[in-house]
């Protein structure tokens, strides 16, 4: 179920020679090999051209070619020069620390009360969380602009951030699905020891159940650095974006002049801070996936 | 029992229900306030001409039926036909087939598996920047075409071209596909393929009898939520057309980056939002259309073991 990364997670599969012969094995591998690393070329070139572009000096940047006759590390420093990326980069962070503490603040006891409480309708009213998944944000999004407006809540962080606070029905169905995987015995011994539900909540359920917690604290925090359908939608003002709709308004404007290198950098800058946080949690994060993913 | 008992247990039932409700309360309220609510109101002003600041006027099914004649809603309609029917299917081989090389341990999978998986990482904005870049005219993709003779054609200028720009974005992206894709091989039990061995099976025999359909919960899945995504395309599509021609959501060149979801947004940009709801609400009766379909053929073709797991 698990499938970690790097890690093999079974012993190898032994394929039964039955009739096979040497050669075609040979073959075989041979051929395993050659699509492999096809196909890994083609998903390593670009962010190798995106790394060499980024440090392109600008004469260069402008014509096709692919190697920097130097390194040109100024991009990265230029790029703060013509957009407040440093801005960008500070809503950005906001609005990922507020909206992950929002959703794991509201998500846990939601998806407590859908795994390890019981109550007449439960499961009814699940489905309704999980028909809620279906929703296209279309159809919310309409409506909830006008609600912001009214709160004069344009331009600010806070359409981002405070609907966070009130438990979207994926981490809540990510987080149920992690807890019915702990051992209700201990839950009941801490019932039968005079713990509230509370109580089991918060001494029980969730030291168990960091890993779950981690998970989806980490998909809320990527999901709120990559989203960009949001942030264009509320924010406008140069000094409420965030690096999502900087990096848009940044390539548009520099495709005019040609300076894509300055664009790259800033996808670099972009991107780093996502490479990083994956791979200080792989296994979390994998795990978060295969769960989704399989159960679904 | 005695009337205290009952009265007592009452009062813990009562108790009972006031903390699930306390558990629940983040939820509940939000769904009242950012889901429930909205969602009636985006329904009755589907039916109405209705600009911020300004009542709704009804028109009962005039916005449906604009729609049914407006061009460039079936032109958004036929990208998303383009990207669903031929985009989606590569996606899933690509991811399939990486999945079935690596799905077993072996020396040097790990770094494979890892290399396959981190672009769809990559923010769709970010991919779109680059790909924009790479694929330009001059760019590195028309470099390296060059050496090999072929001239690269004009992916953003080439109406024709330019979703096969996107469709490649989406194939660099199949990380988490091919991921619950190896998570799936992983669970097919091993005495199957010993079993079919024993019959003489070759490799495509085993990929075709014991794998395609172990593995058909798991393809069922990845189709219905791309699907869906594809029907809400609108990042990358966004950042190639803005970079072709910024300005208005038309998805230039020719409308031929046009998705559902941009074109929604200009109606809703214009401040035309009773005909952005009614636009909303037809995407949500077609992801339901697709998944009730989907589900009903679900039996046809994807195979289910006896503990009913997936």
């Amino acid at each position: 179920m698990t499938t970690a990364l790097v890690t093999p997670a079974q012993p190898p599969h032994r394929s039964a020679p039955l009739g096979a012969s040497r050669t075609r094995r040979v073959l075989f591998v041979i051929g395993r090999h050659a699509v492999l690393v096809a196909l890994a070329l083609m998903f390593a070139l670009p962010f190798l051209f995106m790394l060499l572009q980024s440090v392109m000096p600008i004469t260069q940047s402008k014509t096709s070619a692919l190697w920097p006759d130097q390194f040109a590390w100024s991009n990265y420093r230029e790029v703060f020069d013509r957009v407040p990326l440093a801005t960008y980069f500070l809503n950005t962070l906001k609005v990922c620390a507020l909206a992950t503490i929002g959703t794991v603040v509201s998500c846990v006891p939601v998806a407590y009360a859908f795994s390890h409480v019981r109550w007449r309708g439960r499961t009814t009213v699940f489905v309704l969380v999980l028909a809620t998944m279906m929703l296209p944000y279309q159809v919310l999004f309409v409506s909830q602009y006008q609600i912001f407006t009214e709160l004069g809540w344009i331009n600010s962080i806070l359409p981002l951030t405070v609907p966070a606070f009130f438990a979207d029905a994926f981490s809540i169905f990510l987080l149920r699905q992690f807890f019915l995987t702990l051992p209700t015995e201990v839950m009941d011994a801490a019932r039968i020891d005079g713990a509230s539900e509370l109580g089991v909540l918060a001494r029980v359920v969730v030291p168990l159940a960091k890993p779950g917690i981690m998970a989806v604290a980490i998909f809320q925090f990527l999901f709120s650095w990559s989203d960009f359908f949001g942030p264009n939608l509320y924010l406008d003002s140069d000094e409420s974006l965030t690096l999502a709709v900087g990096l848009v308004r940044l390539n548009t404007a520099l495709v005019k002049t040609g300076e894509s290198n300055l664009t790259m950098a800033a996808a670099v800058l972009f991107v780093l801070p996502i490479l990083m946080v994956f791979f200080f949690a792989q296994k979390v994060f994998i795990e978060g996936v295969t769960l989704t993913g399989t159960k679904g | 029992m005695s009337p205290e008992r009952r009265a007592a247990r009452r009062r813990a039932d009562r108790r009972r229900r006031l903390t699930v409700l306390a558990l629940l309360s983040p939820w509940l309220i939000g769904f009242c306030v950012f889901v429930l609510y909205p969602i009636i109101n985006s329904l009755y002003w589907s039916f109405t001409v209705k600009r911020y600041g300004k009542p709704a006027r009804w028109v009962g099914l005039g916005n449906y039926r604009l729609l049914l004649d407006n061009d460039e809603l079936l032109l958004a309609l036929k990208n998303t036909a383009y990207l669903a029917l031929i985009g989606l299917p590569i996606r899933l081989f690509i991811a399939l087939l990486v999945a079935t090389l690596l799905a077993r341990p072996r020396r040097g999978n790990g770094a494979y598996r890892l290399l396959f998986y981190v672009p769809s990482l990559v923010p769709a904005v970010a991919s779109g920047a680059l790909f924009f870049f790479l694929l330009r005219q001059g760019g590195p993709v028309a470099s390296l075409l060059d050496l090999f003779g072929i001239e690269a054609p004009l992916w953003f200028r080439d109406p024709a071209w330019t979703k096969p720009a996107l469709i490649m974005l989406g194939t660099w992206a199949i990380g988490d596909t091919m991921l619950v894709f190896m998570a799936g091989l992983v669970d097919i039990p091993r005495s199957l393929y010993e079993a079919v061995e024993l019959d003489g099976a070759g490799r495509w025999a085993r990929f075709r009898y014991v794998t395609l359909p172990m593995i058909s919960p798991v393809t069922f899945f990845t189709l219905l939520t791309g699907l869906i995504g594809v029907l809400q395309a609108f990042d990358a599509a966004y950042v190639f057309s803005q970079g072709v021609r910024p300005g208005r959501l038309t998805g230039e060149p020719d409308g031929s980056l046009l998705t559902y979801a941009m074109l929604q947004l200009r109606y809703f940009s214009d401040g035309r939002v009773g005909f952005a709801s009614a636009m909303a609400w037809v995407m949500f009766v077609i992801t339901l259309v697709i998944t009730m379909v989907m589900m009903a053929t679900r039996r046809r073709w994807v195979h289910t073991t006896n503990d009913g797991a997936a």
